[in-house]
């Protein structure tokens, strides 16, 4: 009976078991990843961060991919600004009308400038609350301001754009077949769209002409 | 978007060279669209590019899901403001037998920087043609 009692004590003073990364949802652990900044973000300006950037991609194809709407929905009010970010971005790419006024809420009201932006683009995907994406481009700084006047452009255009994203990334990929770019090797190909909505393969060129390819950032 | 100006001031040497310029944007259609054919960036400051409708030379080609930037290794690596990361704007020459020549990312240092960026991947490009 002692021994008994002694191994229910010890149990009850073991900690709890640590949640594996297996069993956290996907914007948990994206919660867990590295970002610059540390808690005050506002301090970061443009410069490179290349640590941990395939964990950044893999687990944004994952979010967008797979995550329940529950959960995205749940996320745009998560104390972390990166979680309500991709929620956000996640939720307008995934065509979730449900969370339009969420999305206006935080466009309008989010303390992180981020935030505001990511659901300002989503509501432009969502073509809805085209009066919140009006106000946010004349009241809110410069960023994203910006982002408000090309989400309008989304809002009025006649393309899905949240349904060419998704089929983007239904497409996948894997961790072998990033950063396969070398100088001195065959170039990798990709597939992309030209602006007539056609699919363009970088292979259908390769070898018969000099070629030159720049990645723009953001809207830079 | 000052990397495109400063390369459609230069688009006859691309063209001499029976080049292929291509822009890939990790944005959709509309926003790509936006960024070929209208300068609302540059528009809205005083400079040498202020008055041009469109500063994009290059084939544009959306990549939305930025599937391509990660295959080139360039997705999720710049910080911008607020902590978003965002692709790492960056040059790649490709030559005639389909061999990566060159990359290099633009260092956005100074307004003159950008020429000489631009010429460096013009000379890479030269080389890529031989």
């Amino acid at each position: 009976m002692l021994r008994l009692m002694s191994a229910i004590v010890c149990l009850l003073l073991l900690p709890p078991p640590l949640q594996s990364q297996e069993s956290k949802s996907a914007l948990e652990r994206y919660r867990d990843l590295e970002f610059p900044g540390g808690p005050d973000a506002s301090k970061v300006g443009f410069k490179v961060f290349e640590k941990g950037w395939q964990d950044r991609v893999a687990l944004e194809f994952e979010i967008i991919n797979t995550a329940d709407l529950k959960s995205l929905r749940a996320g745009l009010k998560n104390e972390d600004r990166l979680v309500r970010s991709m929620a956000a971005r996640a939720l307008g790419i995934r065509g979730d009308k449900a969370s339009a006024d969420a999305l206006a809420d935080l466009a309008l009201n989010d303390p992180e400038f981020m935030v505001r932006i990511r659901a300002v683009e989503s509501l432009g995907l969502l073509k809805m609350k085209l009066e919140v994406i009006e106000a946010v481009k004349k009241k809110d700084e410069a960023g994203v301001a910006w982002a408000a006047d090309l989400s309008i452009d989304q809002f009025k255009s006649k393309l899905d754009c949240a349904a060419q994203i998704r089929n983007a990334f239904a497409v996948g990929i894997k961790r072998k077949e990033m950063g396969l770019a070398k100088v001195g090797h065959a170039a990798p190909d990709f597939s992309a769209q030209t602006l007539d909505g056609k699919t363009f393969k970088l292979s259908s060129v390769l070898g018969k002409k000099p070629i030159a390819i720049y990645f723009a950032a953001f809207d830079q | 978007m000052h990397e495109q100006a400063q390369l459609r001031l230069k688009k006859q040497e691309a063209i001499k060279l029976g080049a292929a310029v291509y822009l890939v944007q990790s944005h959709d259609l509309v926003r790509t669209r936006v960024f070929k054919e209208e300068n609302r960036l540059l528009s809205r400051v005083k400079s040498p590019f202020s008055k041009n409708k469109s500063l994009v030379f290059s084939t544009a080609l959306s990549d939305p899901a930025g599937r391509a930037a990660a295959i080139y290794g360039v997705a999720r690596k710049c910080a911008m403001w607020g902590g978003w990361v965002e692709n790492d704007p960056c040059w790649f020459v490709i030559d005639r037998k389909g061999i990566l020549t060159y990359a290099a990312h633009p260092s956005f240092g100074t307004p003159t920087s950008y020429i000489k960026e631009v010429d460096d991947m013009l000379d890479a490009l030269k080389k890529a043609a031989l």
